[in-house]
């Protein structure tokens, strides 16, 4: 039975994709995107969560980890990353949950037991689940054995992915899988590379062989300024020859900021902005010229 | 049939408006003068300078009896200030229950025993002994017959029974004498508005209003205005005696003076609007719309469930119409309360139709019979006119049940969770016996105490039998809602995993520091207190929630009242009153403080969810649903969503198959509040900031501003956010 490591499962989701959908969100990516709103997606591994505000000082963390890795600082209770292991044994003893650890290893069996509690919602609403991440499809094994399972229980399965793995892996989910969510963050290859570390060309070779296999298909565009806001009418442009059933552009949003310290990690985002409404409207525009049924979310 | 919106002209929209304005005035005046308590806003109208004298029978100044309280009823509804807004269709308003002015007494002979009273203070039972207007009037008996038709019925009956006893007869008379002279009065202050007003559109109304009303004062209603104008003074007369609040089928009832009306010619859709929000203007009374005929074979929807909706909207003040929800309900109708729901922030509430009726029909009662039981109180169904139910006036705290399970526990040093859970259904039972027995003495006494002078014209038998409604009505099943599943369910829940299976502690060196309201051990409190807890997918607390469900119900359901074995059916709702039985509960396991609230109802607690499965309303509507008690009294859940959560094209969809689907899984009543976080925040910091903001806080919705501190805090712990999502 295959694994991977969870980090959240949401239920009543109704933004990625039809109907009221339960997210799973898998840990692991291998972009690097400049305004990632999940960064505890991106290691693949379990990590460690630091809310110092939750603290109340009760010390068991320091007597629970066999590394020594909390220290009392002057300024307070510090983590020295370099040491943690991630072993969890000190958010096992935080009660106050200013320690959490991230990431669950789970079941393709423990997941589909887990979002067919919701099946009544996926019937009444046309939904589904949907794998998310992190870069879900880094686990094509995995979400294939679920996607197989939920198939076979006649529930809808959606896999929202940046696209930059083998096709190979597409191939295993497509038999089972109803819609793509499929990011599209840049036009421009260099553009591509600056913003999230690698370049585009793999991705929409796959996004291109997708459409081509006739897969339900949506394009998902973050609109970040000032990284990617001016790629609209290029990504519109490349989308135009393909059968996508809808572009949605996706604003900018501060939700993510909070996520980074806990972590122990550094956002690199600081210039990302939310956009503004007419910015938004206006890349609507720019798709519907071309004949792509777009919104902004 | 048409579904549309109705578009008001500036005539209707501007007195529509008017009402909403003066309502929110009305309010303010109720704040300053501290006339509002965390309930909604019931429609009365303050007279400050109303002085009300009741009748005197003897030195003590007590009352007994129904005929001396109808009496003091009947010199009150004289004596009252009539109010008329000229802005409405309707006239007529209350001014105080007169409860509130009255001492009535109660014999010892028909009191409860010392031993059950003691029962019912150790464990802060609500044991609903002499409570009252807990059932659903067949308000068609009144629109057929009006008031002086009501009379020569009571007349009629009186004669041909001929009891020894008069006494029944007699004080309905009484109290409908007294609603004929209220009339009558209301008449007259049309009339004396319609002399000093200028503007001749308003003039028009107010003798619009007299000549009605003098047509009322004997006759029955021919038209949609009339009908609206006899419901509004039983709402007015209904309140002032002894506050009850239920309506019934609302669109049903007026369905056919309005298709009369319009037929005729004089009747619009506008006009129908306005006499409808005049309606809610006059008082928050619960009603339904919507609902399957007894069949099942087809939704009651109509074009006047639709305008019904709109007159809600357009007032937009706390109004209390619960829309029926099954498979057949009309898609446009739900999907049009919800658009509301999103634009004013709340609106119906969603009565569901498996839970109810088919949950009822568990109790031995035809299917068909359960179709008509209308949500007709805060949380609570009625078959209106047959059913003497007695809903939402128990409190049966498992809770307290729980403390005294947990002295158990400690005193003999049992320290197995099987033990504990045995002594708290032992507890569990000794409140439920208590209650029983109770009602056989509330079904012998009330109508002596505490009869209902006003319902009882409203239902089936009473005036045919010459009994109060507890004894002439057909059906005669008494609610016992159980409360604090959670506290009690997550307690079980963390002593199984911290204490007995983790072993962080002996449960001795636990219970010194619960003992001490966990002071100076933080560390041990969030311990208990953080666990997965029940609502929390595969939950130890959820196991245990099932258990105590299940024996809370074996227990009401096993036998009936001890006496005269009357029926029980076991519901599970708190009200909005968790502080209030949480003020004698001392600290309990699952790291709840002395005195601290305990869980809503069946519901489970704020921040349920843990690691990977955050909060969602589905695992909220799921616990609820999964832990209902199902036998077809109310389990609320209470959904208070963040609309930018669902500004998303699809959101009233979403929120129509979580309606559908909780329905499905065996629900009973969905209360919505869709809300703006910084509105929600602003106004909880300061209610003057949102003077209008109406929220549904359980069964019933209420100006926030009208709202306690502490009632305001549990809508915004439930609320759900973007942000923990």
């Amino acid at each position: 039975m295959e694994k991977a490591t969870v980090f959240n499962i949401q239920r009543f989701s109704i933004y990625d994709g039809p109907g009221i959908r339960t997210s799973v969100f898998l840990k692991g990516c291998n972009l690097r995107c400049l305004w990632c709103h999940n960064p505890e997606s991106i290691s693949p591994q379990r990590q460690l969560g630091f809310y110092p505000e939750k603290c109340i000082g009760c010390g068991n963390c320091f007597r629970a980890c066999p590394e020594g890795a909390h220290i009392a600082a002057p300024d307070g209770h510090t983590i020295d990353r370099t040491k943690c292991v991630s072993c969890g044994k000190c958010a096992n003893d935080c009660f106050a949950e200013a320690l959490t650890m991230l990431g669950e290893e789970t079941t393709s069996e423990e997941v589909v037991r887990a979002v067919l509690t919701d099946r009544g919602y996926y019937e009444r609403s046309g939904g589904g689940v949907t794998f998310t991440g992190g870069e879900c499809m880094l686990k094509p094994d995995f979400i294939r054995e679920c996607a197989a399972l939920l198939s076979a229980e006649g529930i809808s399965v959606a896999v929202d992915t940046a696209g930059n793995v083998p096709f190979e892996s597409f191939e295993k989910v497509l038999p089972y899988a109803d819609l793509f969510l499929y990011d599209v963050k840049a036009a421009d290859p260099d553009l591509h590379r600056r913003l999230t570390g690698v370049g585009n060309e793999r991705i929409l070779e796959n996004l291109k062989r997708l459409a081509s296999l006739g897969k339900r298909l949506i394009v998902r565009y973050p609109f970040i300024p000032p990284y990617n806001d001016g790629e609209a009418e290029a990504i519109a442009s490349l989308l135009a020859p393909l059968p996508v059933e809808l572009v949605e552009i996706m604003p900018y949003h501060h939700l993510g900021e909070g996520k980074y310290r806990p972590l122990g990690m550094e956002n690199r985002a600081a210039e990302a902005r939310v956009p503004s409404d007419d910015a938004l409207e206006a890349a609507v525009t720019a798709f519907a010229h071309r004949g792509i049924p777009a919104r902004r979310t | 049939m048409n579904e549309e919106r109705v578009v008001l002209s500036a005539l209707y929209a501007d007195r529509i408006a008017s009402l909403h304005e003066s309502k929110i005035a009305m309010n303010d005046v109720k704040r300053r003068l501290n006339r509002v308590h965390d309930s909604d806003d019931w429609g009365f109208v303050v007279f400050e300078d109303f002085h009300y004298e009741p009748p005197k029978f003897r030195e003590s100044g007590e009352l007994y009896g129904g005929l001396e309280i109808a009496k003091a009823l009947r010199k009150w509804l004289h004596d009252m200030p009539p109010y008329v807004h000229k802005d409405s269709a309707l006239g007529g308003a209350w001014v105080d229950i007169i409860q509130n002015h009255l001492r009535i007494g109660l014999r010892p002979e028909d009191d409860v025993s010392p031993e059950i009273r003691a029962c019912w203070a150790k464990y802060n039972t609500s044991p609903g002994f002499m409570g009252m207007n807990h059932c659903g009037p067949d308000m068609q008996i009144g629109l057929d017959l009006g008031w002086g038709g009501l009379l020569a019925k009571i007349r009629h009956y009186r004669a041909k029974l001929s009891p020894a006893d008069t006494s029944f007869y007699d004080m309905e008379e009484e109290t409908v004498l007294g609603i004929q002279t209220y009339v009558e009065n209301v008449a007259a202050e049309a009339e004396r508005m319609a002399g000093l007003e200028t503007d001749e559109n308003a003039k028009k109304n107010l003798l619009e209003i007299a000549a009605m009303n003098r047509y009322l004062v004997s006759a029955p209603p021919r038209t949609m205005r009339e009908a609206c104008q006899f419901l509004a003074h039983f709402q007015s007369v209904d309140r002032t005696y002894f506050s009850g609040g239920a309506l019934s089928q609302l669109d049903e009832l007026l369905r056919p003076y309005y298709e009369k009306d319009v037929r005729a010619g004089i009747l619009s859709d506008e006009e129908a609007v306005w006499y409808l929000a005049s309606l809610f203007f006059n008082d928050t009374h619960y009603s339904q719309i919507a609902g399957l005929i007894p069949d099942g074979s087809r939704d009651m929807t109509s074009r006047l469930s639709f305008l019904i909706l709109d007159a809600l909207h357009y007032l937009h003040i706390p109004i209390n119409v619960a829309l029926r929800v099954s498979d057949k309900v009309n898609p446009t109708l739900l999907r049009r309360s919800l658009e509301y729901t999103l634009e004013d922030g709340s609106g119906v509430d969603y009565s569901c139709n498996v839970g109810v009726e088919e949950g009822y029909a568990r109790n031995g009662y035809p299917i068909e019979l359960g179709r008509l039981r209308a949500k007709v109180g805060c949380n609570w169904v009625a078959l209106p006119g047959i059913e003497y139910p007695l809903q939402d006036v128990t409190r049966c705290n498992m809770a307290m049940a729980f403390q005294e399970a947990l002295k158990d526990m400690q005193e003999t040093k049992n320290f197995d969770l099987e033990y504990l859970f045995e002594r708290t259904c032992h507890h569990i039972r000794i409140i439920v016996d208590s209650i029983k027995a109770g009602y056989d003495k509330h079904y012998e006494a009330v109508g002596k105490y505490r009869p209902e002078l006003v319902l009882n014209l409203f239902m089936h038998g009473p005036i045919e039998r010459g009994l109060n409604a507890s004894q002439g009505v057909d059906i005669v099943d008494f609610n016992i809602d159980g409360i604090a599943l959670a506290t009690v369910a997550d307690s079980f829940g963390a002593l199984e995993q911290r204490i007995v299976r983790e072993k962080r502690m002996s449960f001795e060196e636990f219970f010194e520091i619960m003992n001490r309201n966990y002071e100076g051990r933080e560390d041990v409190r969030l311990m208990m207190a953080n666990i997965k807890r029940f609502g929390s997918p595969d939950s130890p607390s959820e196991k245990w929630a099932l258990r105590l469900r299940d024996f809370y119900v074996k227990t009401c359901k096993e036998s009936g009242t001890p006496k005269h074995n009357l029926p029980i059916i076991p519901g599970m709702f708190s009200h909005g009153d968790i502080y209030i039985h949480g003020r004698k509960l001392k600290a309990t396991p699952n790291g709840r403080r002395d005195y601290e609230p305990i869980s809503h109802s069946n519901e489970p607690d704020p921040g349920f969810a843990r690691g990977i499965d955050t909060f969602s309303p589905t695992l909220k509507s799921n616990a609820v649903a999964l832990a209902a008690p199902g036998y077809g009294n109310s389990a609320p859940l209470h959904l208070d969503i963040d609309t930018e959560m669902l500004e998303k094209a699809g959101g009233i969809d979403a929120l129509a198959a979580l309606i559908h689907t909780h329905n499905h899984m065996g629900g009973t009543l969905i209360n919505l509040n869709c809300l703006s976080r910084k509105v929600l925040l602003e106004a909880h910091a300061d209610p003057s900031t949102h003077p209008d903001l109406v929220v549904r806080v359980t069964g019933y919705s209420a100006f926030f501003s009208s709202l306690t501190r502490e009632y305001r805090q549990q809508v915004v712990d439930r609320f759900l956010s973007r942000e923990n999502r």
